[in-house]
């Protein structure tokens, strides 16, 4: 397990490495063949972002949700597939599972609506996989003569290009749900709509704090703006800046996710879900659809409020004691550090808290979520035009991490309170 | 130990979910990172482990059988290797589930004894009571191997004959008549190094019959007396 610690970081510095190595000779391909060459490197970094990390990360998350949560649970999770009498992990899940998605018998619905049937896991796919394509992987580096960054397409529109995919996935879980011709694929498909259409106004407005802080919609540019300095030693991070933001825009990712808490699309105790009738790997598409979610809430949350590809300790020494590309590879390694952990986040929440009922997920989005993100809209509004430099929206988000800290606090010393007056409570709660 | 939830409405804080939530995510975390970097106990005493997890991995890591567990039939052996069974259809008799078939042959050359010739017990037919043992008169039969019957893909092959029951370790009683009056299949020499490691007549309940190996119900009970209990 410790070598695993000390290992996977190297491992992600060489892929990051390797990118910026193949983007910068793919640019210089395209330049030589008189393309420009931001073509070589997006296809360098559609390959090496989307193909490799993010199928690789979210088909390693399928094993991961099942040996972690096993080890939260303290079970032992899979680990009869074994080679040679180890069962790495559970790893060999993985060509289990793909083996077994590719061969499982095809059965449909009779009347099924065919064309929406076959559409509706390519629909849901197909958005999450984009997605990733405006993630701001790694800083802007000279190799080989070329600038090349690890983002595979870079809109001005960044941030809205998100929202309007995001909003596409939708589409493919309803259409499951109603082409299927089953009732509770159709509940389920039902329920998603429902949900996702609400929490996409709490997610786009959760993320205008952060556009009007640094004053723009491309994440790269936002991921760079978090490296200025506030007062001369605090970075930028979205964290500070817009913490309600944060909280808010990863509950409303979360909803839009289709995961537990918010999992009452699938509901597997009660109605399985929208792609009950999908068999092998129409289902398996939908599943991996969910883990790239994962990866990709990650990567945007990491970018617009973690620091995005800054390593933020230690940044100076690295920046002047490194050759730029080694740098550059450093920040990239950081960045995909931390979308990864950003998605064990995700999974230890999915874990530790149960399914809302649906009339509770309603309320949280529209009673509590939307109003707190109208006002965090119209404070940071307030704040940015009043102080240009950030620093009085930061000294506000400092307090509102305090008071969060401070709250957890005392929720953390009010349960053991709790327990011990419990008998006390039993005592005189006929008075009451 | 049940006990009353005190009904209030939720305060501010837990109406706010987040700090509730960061709090529920921080006792996760400590078990993953307690489970991730603590070597799992294998111990099958899972009360006694180091590490929280009660997953017992069955087929490499068994609990173990209580006292007085029923296994698999076998049949006891004498020291010249011939069942101590005499053939007298006691256990077949009292066998509810009347899995026990036997065949009884005559020992040539002896005017009393008998011996099975067959000796079958359907294992899939078996309840387990463990009537058979306390039927037999000569402990010649008992289930304290400690095992299951192993599955198979056949019927056939949960029919086990005195072939496969015979096993374990031999036993000889003072009162066993082939000792005492000897016996024609027997060479005398025999005979008397069977006599000198015969035990003698039972005079009260034992658990020995009964036990898994590895256990007793008296040392247990000594331990127990010995802890104050």
């Amino acid at each position: 397990m410790l070598i695993f610690l000390v290992v996977f970081p190297f491992v992600l510095l060489g892929f990051a490495w390797a990118a910026y190595l193949a983007a910068g000779a793919l640019a210089g391909l395209a330049v030589e063949a008189g393309l420009p060459a931001s073509y070589g490197a997006a296809a360098s970094n559609l390959l090496f972002l989307m193909v490799v990390f993010l199928m690789v990360s979210s088909s390693f998350l399928t094993i991961g949700e099942r040996k972690w949560s096993a080890l939260m649970q303290n079970r032992v999770g899979p680990n009869r597939i074994r080679i040679l009498g180890n069962p790495l992990a559970g790893l060999p899940y993985l060509a289990a599972d793909a083996l077994k998605m590719l061969t499982k018998e095809n059965i449909e619905p009779a009347l099924r609506s065919r064309l929406l049937y076959e559409l509706a896991p390519v629909v849901s796919f197909a958005p999450a996989f984009v997605l990733f394509a405006v993630v701001p992987v790694g800083p802007e580096a000279l190799v080989g003569g070329q600038r090349v960054s690890l983002q595979v397409a870079n809109p001005d529109a960044g941030l809205l290009y998100l929202f309007a995919i995001a909003s596409l996935a939708v589409y493919g879980t309803s259409l499951a749900g109603w082409a299927s011709n089953n009732k509770f694929a159709l509940l389920g498909g039902v329920r998603a709509s429902s949900q996702m259409i609400s929490y996409e106004v709490s997610l786009g407005l959760s993320l205008v704090g952060a556009m009007m802080a640094y004053g723009t919609l491309r994440l790269d540019v936002m991921s760079l703006r978090q490296g200025d300095l506030l007062w001369g030693w605090l970075p930028a991070l979205g964290v500070l800046l817009q913490p309600v933001g944060l909280v808010l825009f990863f509950t409303s990712a979360f909803a839009e996710t289709k995961r537990a808490p918010f999992d009452l699309p699938e509901g597997e105790s009660e109605i399985v879900g929208y792609f009950v009738e999908y068999p092998g790997m129409k289902f398996g598409m939908m599943m991996l659809a969910e883990f790239i979610e994962i990866v990709v809430l990650s990567g945007v949350t990491a970018a617009v409020f973690f620091g995005g590809w800054h390593p933020v300790l230690f940044e100076g020494w690295l920046r002047t004691n490194l050759q730029p590309v080694a740098f550059a590879a450093v920040c990239a390694a950081c960045f995909l550090g931390k979308t990864l952990f950003l998605a064990w986040v995700q999974l230890a929440i999915r874990w530790t808290l149960p399914r809302f009922r649906f009339d509770q997920i309603q309320k949280l989005c529209w009673k509590m979520m939307f109003p707190a993100a109208l006002l965090n809209v119209f404070v940071t509004g307030a704040l940015v035009i009043a102080d240009p430099s950030l620093e009085a929206l930061a000294a506000v988000g400092l307090l509102e991490l305090a008071a969060l800290a401070g709250l957890t606090a005392a929720a953390a010393r009010a349960a053991p309170a709790a327990a011990a007056q419990q008998p006390a409570h039993a005592a005189t709660a006929p008075g009451h | 130990m049940p006990y009353a939830i005190p009904d209030r409405p939720a305060d501010v804080r837990e109406r706010l979910f987040v700090p509730e939530a960061i709090r529920g995510v921080g006792i996760i975390m400590k078990q993953f990172l307690r489970n991730f970097f603590l070597q799992r106990d294998p111990n099958p005493d899972v009360l006694a482990r180091r590490t929280p997890n009660a997953t017992i991995q069955y087929p490499e890591e068994k609990q173990p059988y209580p006292p007085g567990y029923r296994g698999l039939h076998r049949l006891v052996p004498r020291e010249d290797g011939r069942p101590r069974c005499v053939a007298c259809y006691m256990c077949a008799t009292a066998c509810p589930a009347q899995c026990i078939y036997i065949e009884a042959g005559e020992v040539e050359g002896d005017p009393i004894e008998k011996y099975p010739t067959a000796f079958v017990i359907d294992e899939l037919r078996c309840v387990v009571c463990g009537f058979c043992v306390e039927a037999c008169p000569k402990d010649a039969i008992r289930m304290d191997t400690g095992l299951h019957a192993p599955p198979s893909y056949t019927r056939a092959e949960q029919l086990w004959d005195e072939k496969l029951l015979l096993r374990g370790p031999p036993v000889s009683y003072q009162q066993d008549p082939w000792l005492r009056r000897s016996a024609p299949g027997l060479e005398p020499a025999k005979v008397e190094a069977m006599r000198q490691a015969a035990r003698p007549f039972a005079q009260g309940a034992s658990d020995e019959y009964a036990h898994t190996p590895g256990f007793s119900v008296r040392a247990l009970a000594a331990e127990a007396k010995a802890r104050g209990e």
